[in-house]
Formats: C-alpha cells, structure tokens, sequence
C-alpha cells in the first residue's frame, strides 16, 4: 500500500514519464521518417509554440509555403542528410564500426526482443540500430513506465526503468548525442538542423540525470569525436608517393 | 645432471610424464595451433565457435574465382577462395579479399532514389522498391505503346540498356528481349573487343588459354597477368608454377614495368603499338630459317608456308627494330628461343589490341603459335574450356528491327559493338533514345573523353528517363532520374562459368546473406517490372517469366546440364558453389590430384576429337575438307579423318581472313604506322594500366584496397622529365588535343621514355566519401560518423583521372577503342594549376568522333592504308544495321 507522498511522487514521475515519452516518441518520429501532411499539419499548430520554447523554432517556410512542396522539400532534405551516399548515417553500427549492420544492430534487436518489440521496415536499408528506431524504444520504455505506475505495478516499473535506463546509457550515450551534433552541423534545412539540436539536447539532458559523473565525464569524451585532421608525415613517402 | 640444472634428464623424463597425466587441468595457452587446412573452415576467434561458410563466385573483376563466404551471426565475416575450384585453386587476390566491403560500405545505395533537383544536382527523394519499379515500367510501357500504336517495331529500340560487367547469367538479354527492343550496348570495346576480333575469325572462341603450368616458354605481350588483365588470379598461379616447377622462361614485352615485368626472365619496352611488328619479324624470322611446324600449317590452317613466307618478307627484325626500338638481334634469338623451346605459349591482352588496328596484332600473336605447332598441346597455347548454362523456356523472341546504336554500321567486323560511340550517335541526332537502364556501368568515369558521356547524361532533351540499377553512386548514377539498387554479388543469384582452367567448369552466386536491410537483387527487380509492364499480360511478357524470385529462376538455368542432375543439380552448386569436382589440391604441387595423389590431367588436342558415325550422319565434306551440316561447319577431314576441328568455316585455324578482306582489310596479320608513332620528339604517347589491388572503377570506395593504393601518380622516364625540367613530385600538365589534367610526376626507369603512363581507378569525382577524399574537401560534413574516414585515413590524394584527356580513336575492324594512341605533351605545372585540375573541351571530343570514322571501311583513310589490299574498292559492301552480333 502506497503511502500519500509516494503517490504524488508517483504521479509527477508518472507525468513526467508521460510527457518524456511524447517528447521521444516526437524526435523519434522525426529521425525515423520524412514529414508527411500530418505531421507538418501538427508542426504548424500544437507543436509550434512548444518548439519554440524549446529553442527549435518551426522554420518560417514550414510555416507558410505550400504543404505539399514543403513536404517535398523536407523530403528531399531528410534523404540527403539521413540516407543518400554521403549522408550522416543514423546507424550505431556505421558510427562505431565505419560498415553498415554489425554488432550494434544485433545488440539493438536484442534489446527490443527482450522488452516486447520487434523492428519492422517501411523502407530497404533501415536496421534495428537506427537512432530514430532506439528513440523510438525509449519512447515505448517511457510509456510503458507510466502505464505501470497508473496500474500502481511500482515493481514493473522499477524494472522497465532500469531497462530504459541502461538502453540510454549502454546503447545510445556513447554516440547519439555526438551523432546529433554532426547531422545538425551537416543539415541544410533549419528545421533539421534545430530537431537535432534539439534530440541532442533532450537526450544529453536525460543522460545527466541519470549517468554518475565519472561515467558521464567518459560518455562527454566520448561524444566529442570532432573532425580529425591528418597528420601529414614527409618522411612517409618520397615526392611522388609510390 | 648439471650445476644449474640439478635434475638428471631421467628426472626431467618423469616430471614430464606425470604433468601429460594432468594437462587437462592445466586449462589452455595463450598459444594456439594456426589453421593448416587449406580453407573450406573457419572459425571464430572470439568464441571459437564454427562459422558457416557458403560458396560463391567472386564477381569483384571478371575473372569469376571460386569462393567461400563465412557467416557468423548472419553476418559475412570473411572471403577465402573455394579450394575446390578448378579456376582459382583456393585462392583470392587482395580485390576479391576484401569483396565483403561492398556488402557493407556505408556509401552503399540501400533503397531506390528518385531524383528532385536537376541532374546531377544530387537531390533525392527515397521511395521504395515497388514504387520505383512502377516507375520505371510506366516510363516502359509509354515507349512500347507508342510503338504498337505506329505500328512500329524500331520505336521499342528508344528502350536502351547500357551494361558494364554484366554477369547477370543472361537476365538482362531476356528482359530486354521480352521487351522487343534491340537497344543494348554492352562495353567490350572499351575492353579487349579487338582481341575477340582478331582470334574469333582465326579458330573461333575469343581468348586462349595458355598452358602456363606446363610450358617451357611464355611469351608475353602487354598482358599483367602477374597483376591484373584477364584471368589474373589463376594464370599467375599457373605462370608461378611454371616458373617454380617446369622452368618456364618469360620473356615480357610491355612498356611499362609492371609486376610481370619484374618476375619476367626478360623484360623488353616496345613503343606503344608496335608489338605486332615484332611479332610479325619474329614470325618472318621462323619462317625463313624453317623452324616451324610444316605438318600443321599445311594441315590445319588455310595457308601454306610459301604464303607465310611470302607475305612475312617485309617484316625483317631491322624493319622492327625501327618501328618498335626493340634490337633486331633480341628479336632474333627470342623468335629461335621460341619456336625451339617445345611446349611454348604466347599470351597477350590488352596491351597489342587497345590500339587501333588492335585485331592485327592480336592475330599475328596468335600466328606465332600456330606457325609453331604449339595450339592444342600440353604446356602450349589452348582453346578456352567453358561449360555454358540455359535460359529456360519459352524464350522471348527479341527485337524486330535492328538497331544502330552502339553498332554502328560502319563497323561490320565489331562484332563485339562500338558501344564508345553511343553518346556522339544520340549527340549527333543519329539515333533517339527515350528510356536508358543502365547496369554495372559507369561511362562518366571509365570511357575515353568521358566529359561528352556526361554532356549527354545531362541533357534532357537527348535523355528524358535515365534509371541506374547502380547500387553505388558513380560519375554517370548521379546523373540518373531514378536508381533501383541492386545488391552487391554476395546477396545475388547468378550462374556463371569462365575458361579460367583447363578443366571446364560451372559455378554459381548465391546469397551468401539476405539481401541486407530488405534491399533487392536485380533478377527481382527485373520480375517485377516485367510483371508491371504487362500486368494483364496482354503484351505477351509476362509468359517467359514464370518464376517467382531470382533464385527459381537460376535454378530453371541449371536444369538440363548434362551429369549435374545426378550429382546433385542446383542443390550440389548451393552447397559446393562449383561442378565438377576434379579433385583436391595438392598443397605441396599446387595440382589438382585424385585420391591417389596423381595430377588429374587436362585434356588437349580438343580440335583433334575424332567427329562420331551418329555426328557424320547427313554430313558432307567440302572440297577444303570442312564437314558441314544444316548448314553449319561441324569439323574439318584431314588425311581421311574427320576431326572436329576449329570453330571457322573451314574448320581450320584461318590465318587469312576472308571476312577482313571483304571491306577492305588486309587478310593477313599487317603492321599499320599509328599516328602515335610519328609523334614529334617531344612528345608522349599516353597509356594507362591496372594496378593488382583494384578493377577500373568500382574499388576505390574499398577501404583496404583504397588504403593500399588510392593515388596515381604520371609515370615518366628520367630521360623524358630531364628534357623538360621534371624532378620526382613536381605538379605536372598533361594535355592532349581535348585538353590537360594537372597530376603529378612519378620519374622512374620503369616505363618507355617516349611514353607517359597513369594508372586506372584513382581520381574519382563521384563514388562514396572514400574515393573521393571528401573527408578533406568537407571535413566538418563527415567527421564523426565514419570512424574509418575520421581516424584511419592518413592520406590526403585521391589521384587524378585521365579519362577525360584521352580521344576517341578506335580500331576499325575489332571496334576496340584506342586506349594507348593518344598523344600529350607533359610539361611543368602553369601559374594557377591545381592538382587535380581537368580541363577539357566538348567540341574537341567531337571532332574525334568524325576522324575516327574516317579509319571505319567506309572512310577515306581506310582506303589510303589498306592500298595493299587487291579488292575493288568500288564493291565495297553498303553498310546495313545489325551487321555486327
């Protein structure tokens, strides 16, 4: 039996919860797919004041130009960042390894297999460790917690806790946020560039609060791969390079 | 026992023996026992688990090598070769190595693109497989109404299809039959189609095999086998053994020192295009001192040796010796070497043919062994061993009317396309062109003046639909409509078969994985569009393809070969990759044994294949001895007994070709002067070549090979830079009469001093972040996705591409393009030239286009260098559409 105090800690958490998962489940629809109508319908009305505030502004042309080119366009964006050869790929296993579905998009389906879920496709070329699809995991995580804690399951969601947690922290911590700041460095879109901004800030925030600082020193060290500049060697090869 | 040992060695022996009672619970060392075996297992080092291993051919060059793909957690892990591949014996060379990087390169194209912005602009839209097949087949089926509703069967031909290395099993050619268009250009004249040309008409198939392994001789002219050129992988092994076990002398001729030249007994530098000088003296040098096999020029070639002798009478070794600077004594004791030393072989490739005029070199290489007698023998220069495969039934039955695209008329002995010209021909208004597929191809990058390929790309008024079935970016996908991606070899159903053995043989591509992340194998996409564009089937398609996925329908190629079924069929091929099993290899003798250790031996003398009663039966003999029936030349009666011959009309090696003459061309083998050799003293000839760790365009994104070797440096002799103030590394132009590159000087002794020399596969402008070093053009873009590209990248060239330099010139008879014909002058660097600079003019391209057609059997320049030639020129035949095959 729940004390008082513990239900309304219970309550805020099961708030917060809620509003983290919207807020996951939002960038992770963002990162997973193009905008379609619906999505820039709710861009333009209930999500644009909250954007704003959260310091990504709805670009003006979203805003105003013709729904069908914008779609288009951010399409077309969204390729050229996410997908086309050359793009920022959102994939854990190119990030870490430098190849497309290794080990990190095996430890990704795990992940989702354990806890309930399953990866499906819409596209070719999509793979479980996708930093759309591990939001969107997250995002259920949160949810999910939430649904426990209205049950009043305090043990389910202690458990489904720890699980988002650990998925935060073991999968996601060492690289999203890094990747986040070069797709926005790369984006030539603004809303892009601030949706980046934006995961980036949500998740490195989420990370603080629960990364012990040692750990969290190590995930900033981690996330600050910047670009590398070569070292140029004359004593490696002779003039002509043979 | 000793002072700093106090145990006697009967001690030790004890102590020894009571710790073997205990090993087991000693637990295991940090040293483990190497893997001995000679491949066919793997495992993982990791948890020592066994991986699976799924055979494959390899299909990273042409050359098909045999290989096992290991799988560990569905994922391919590592290549080795199929040691019970005839062809490649267990082995793979550096580019078939690193195959799997393909599978995995994160440039790779994962799902259909459809382009947005301009071509070229690189703006995409993703869709999916089906939307882009649906696409795709209603830009078809616009093309193939129009033309019912004409009446027209020419208009199918707007529907072309462009392929590079196409080892499709035949898919392509059924799809495009089955849409009735004869709009299909391949790429053999950019590659060794005068080759094909000047043996084809001499004995039949396109290439010999020499028998290296057992040859006491090899004489080699401007074929890398040690490094690259055609069947790299298993004729270096074969040279190798020959070398190591049978002491084969090699004599190499090459004006570049390439790695044959460096394992070579002897290395000579010809000038470019001259080698059929030499061959032709060498020839004139056995003849006149009678050391050549009388019996058979009398026997199995349409000549005698008074002709040879004749027609070789102008061709002494001074005469060579002038053209190719190669000493007439060299070329004395080289020919007596040659045709003294039994079993002897030639092999040349690329290096004679990519001239213009290139057929006549080739034949007159392939002369020298006939003259010698050393055709069909152990050790000598043999008939290709192929085994072919089926396209199932009912078969469609292809295009109406012919098509001159890629085939002009004007060259009715290219039987293997002029596919160089395709771009002048739409520039040129010659021909129209509505729908272009293309597939492993990439003529912005690979053909010679490759800026007029992407003028045309570019317009859209030449070209309204371009679709790619690329599944990387290259110089010529970026200017596609829409790319379909097709996977990568490893994720594909192909059957395949290459004379790279004595020993025919039969082998398949299978998916060694799933096609990776849902993407699409071409043979499915290929279904799918057929279905799309006759979707009720009213249009007749749909009916020649019944299968349901790519790999039904390269099971159906598999039924009815003869012995397969009983081994096994296509399920023997899944699990062994590879039919027949010859044997094992040998690991000491590197032969293929029996079970009793003896060499399983090749057969020879294939031509000398006596022809059956139930063969003879309907047939009749000629008055030169060919047998023929239907029509058709089945073998050749010699002294009485019906042989089965060569693949030629008489049935016989035919040294003088009839079908050359016929437009003009010599008959016999005949040096013709190039341009090139009357160059001024000051300038160059340019040529380019292979390197051993990459293909002509699609390795440079490998990260292995790239790090081995990504930039390529202009090779010039000391002599040549000292005359123009070059030291090694200076910043240098190279310009022709199209324009200059700006590159740099690699100054070596290893290349001819008349000559400058860039190699292939470097120089990308197009192709993923790898070959194209965009990591230092936008180092903020890329950092920190690609740890490969952040931290392992230490060099900073990409090299320099000469392609666009180069000129349209091609081989009148064979259509080969003349790779080593243009000349440059190298100079050093201007004020403002930057690396990697191209400049290059479009108008200058397409004068080229109209001189070389003045060297085609209807120009004026044909007639001004075949004078020798007794035919009246004035009965020359018309050209007429679809001369060529």
């Amino acid at each position: 039996m729940q004390t008082l105090i513990e239900r309304v800690v219970d309550g805020v958490w099961r708030d917060e919860c809620g509003a983290q998962g919207a807020l996951f489940k939002l960038l992770a629809r963002v990162i997973e797919y193009e905008v379609d109508q619906p999505l820039l319908d709710s861009l333009r009305g209930e999500l644009r004041e909250p954007l704003a505030e959260a310091g990504a502004e709805v670009p003006e042309d979203l805003l105003t130009g013709d729904p069908a080119k914008v779609v288009e366009d951010l399409a077309v964006e969204y390729t050229a960042l996410f997908v086309q050869p050359g793009a920022i790929s959102p994939h854990a296993s190119v990030f870490q390894t430098g190849k497309m579905f290794q080990e990190p998009a095996d430890r990704a389906a795990n992940w989702y297999r354990e806890n309930g879920f399953v990866f499906t496709h819409r596209f070719s070329g999509e793979f479980p460790d996708h930093a759309g699809v591990m939001m969107s995991f997250v995002s259920a995580l949160f949810e999910r917690e939430a649904d426990a804690l209205d049950r009043g399951d305090a043990a389910a969601a202690q458990v489904i806790h720890e699980t988002r947690e650990r998925f935060l922290i073991e999968e996601m911590g060492e690289w999203v946020p890094a990747w986040c700041r070069t797709a926005a460095q790369a984006a030539e879109h603004p809303f892009y560039e601030r949706m980046m901004n934006l995961t980036g800030r949500v998740l490195w925030d989420e990370l603080t609060q629960i990364v012990p600082p040692r750990r969290l020193r190590e995930l900033s060290e981690k996330n600050a791969r910047g670009p590398v500049v070569v070292a140029k060697d004359p004593g490696f090869r002779k003039a002509s390079g043979l | 026992m000793n002072k700093h040992f106090p145990m006697s060695r009967r001690g030790f022996l004890k102590l020894g023996g009571s710790t073997a009672a205990v090993a087991s619970a000693l637990g295991a060392s940090r040293l483990q026992a190497m893997e001995q075996e000679l491949g066919g297992k793997d495992f993982s080092p990791v948890t020592g688990k066994l991986r699976e291993a799924v055979p494959y051919t390899c299909m990273v060059c042409n050359i098909q090598d045999g290989g096992i793909a290991y799988v560990e957690d569905g994922r391919i892990v590592k290549l080795e070769g199929n040691p019970d591949h005839p062809g490649n014996r267990g082995k793979l060379c550096a580019k078939g190595n690193s195959g799997f990087l393909h599978t995995y390169d994160p440039d790779r194209i994962m799902t259909p693109l459809l382009r947005t912005g301009k071509r070229g602009e690189g703006k995409w839209k993703r869709i999916t497989y089906d939307e882009a097949t649906t696409l795709l087949a209603s830009k078809l089926r616009g093309v193939i109404d129009r033309a019912n509703a004409a009446n027209d069967p020419s208009i199918r031909n707007e529907i072309v299809f462009k392929w590079g290395r196409d080892r499709s099993g035949g898919a392509r050619g059924r799809f495009m039959a089955a849409l009735g268009s004869n709009g299909q250009v391949g790429h053999t004249n950019i590659c060794e189609s005068s080759k094909k040309i000047g043996l084809e008409p001499g004995w039949g198939p396109d290439i010999e095999y020499p028998d290296f392994a057992s040859t006491k001789y090899a004489l080699i002219f401007g074929g890398n086998v040690v490094e690259a050129s055609y069947f790299h992988n298993p004729l270096a092994q074969r040279l190798m053994d020959g070398k190591t076990q049978n002491q084969t002398k090699l004599v190499y001729f090459d004006p570049r020192q390439g790695n044959t030249a460096a394992v070579a007994d002897e290395w000579f530098a010809p000038f470019p295009g001259t080698d059929v000088a030499i061959v032709l003296a060498m020839a004139h040098v056995i003849m006149n001192e009678k050391l050549y096999d009388d019996a058979f020029i009398r026997n199995w070639t349409n000549v005698t040796p008074e002709q040879l002798i004749a027609h070789l009478k102008s061709y002494p070794p001074e005469f060579a010796e002038a053209e190719s600077g190669i000493a007439a004594k060299d070329i004395r004791r080289i020919a007596r070497e040659y045709a003294t030393t039994k079993p002897a072989t030639t092999f040349s490739y690329r290096g004679p043919c990519k001239h213009v005029y290139g057929a006549y070199q080739e034949a007159a290489i392939q002369m020298l062994n006939v003259i010698t007698g050393n055709v069909e023998k152990k050790g000598g220069y043999c008939l290709p061993r192929g085994m072919g495969y089926n396209q199932p039934g009912p078969k469609p039955p292809g295009g109406k009317a012919p098509s001159i695209l890629g085939q002009p008329p004007e060259y009715p002995l290219a039987g293997h396309q002029v596919s160089t010209h395709l771009p002048y021909q739409i520039m040129k208004g010659q021909v129209k062109m509505s729908v272009l597929m293309t597939y492993y191809d990439n003529p912005a990058y690979t053909y010679p003046s490759s800026h007029v390929w992407e003028a045309m790309y570019k317009d859209e008024k030449l070209l309204p639909f371009f679709a790619s079935f690329s599944p990387y970016m290259s110089e010529t996908a970026q200017y596609a409509d829409l790319i379909i991606p097709d996977t990568s070899y490893l994720e594909r159903n192909d059957p395949d078969s290459m004379p790279s053995d004595l020993r025919p043989w039969i082998g398949i591509r299978q998916q060694v994985i799933k096609p990776l992340g849902n993407t699409q194998e071409f043979r499915e996409s290929l279904l799918q569009i057929i279905n799309k564009v006759d979707a009720d089937g009213s249009l007749g398609m749909k009916q020649y393809f019944p299968f349901k996925n790519g790999e039904e329908w390269v099971r159906a190629q598999f039924e009815g070969i003869p012995g397969l079924k009983e081994d096994g069929g296509y399920d023997y091929l899944k699990k062994n990759g590879v039919w027949p099993k010859y044997g094992k290899i040998d690991p000491v003798t590197n032969q293929i044994v029996d079970k009793n250790g003896d060499e399983v031996p090749a057969e020879y003398g294939l031509h000398m294949k006596e022809l059956s009663a139930a063969a003879m039966d309907g047939a009749s003999v000629e008055a030169n001895g060919a047998i023929k029936k239907g029509g058709k030349t089945i073998g050749v009666r010699i002294n009485g007994k019906n042989y089965a011959g060569f693949g030629t009309g008489s049935g016989k090696i035919e040294i003088y070709k009839e079908s050359y003459k016929k437009y003009g061309f010599n008959p016999m083998p005949v040096y013709k002067r190039l341009a090139s050799r009357g160059k001024k003293a000051d300038e160059l000839v340019l040529t380019t070549f292979k390197v051993n760790v990459h293909t002509q365009s699609r390795t440079a994104g490998v990260k292995y090979l790239a790090e081995l070797y990504h930039k390529n440096p202009a090779w010039i002799n000391p002599k040549a830079a000292a005359a123009k103030g070059i030291a090694d590394g200076d910043l240098i132009r190279v310009t022709s009469s199209l324009g200059y590159i700006v590159t740099r000087a690699h100054v070596t002794e290893g290349i001819h001093p008349d000559v400058v020399a860039i190699s292939t596969a470097c120089g990308h402008s197009a192709y993923g972040r790898l070959a194209q070093l965009k990591l230092k053009d936008k180092a903020e873009y890329v950092a920190g996705n690609d740890p490969d590209i952040d931290n392992n990248v230490w060099w900073d060239d990409k090299g320099v591409h000469p392609n666009p330099i180069i000129r349209l010139q091609v081989d009148p008879i064979g259509g080969s393009q003349g790779w080593f014909d243009t000349v440059v002058t190298v100079s050093k660097a201007q004020a403002g030239d930057k690396y990697g600079d191209v400049k290059v003019s479009l108008e200058e391209a397409m004068k080229d286009y109209e001189e070389t057609l003045r060297y085609a059997y209807t120009g004026d320049m044909h007639r001004a260098n075949h004078k020798e030639v007794d035919i009246d020129w004035n009965s020359l035949p018309a050209p007429k559409a679809g001369g060529g095959h």
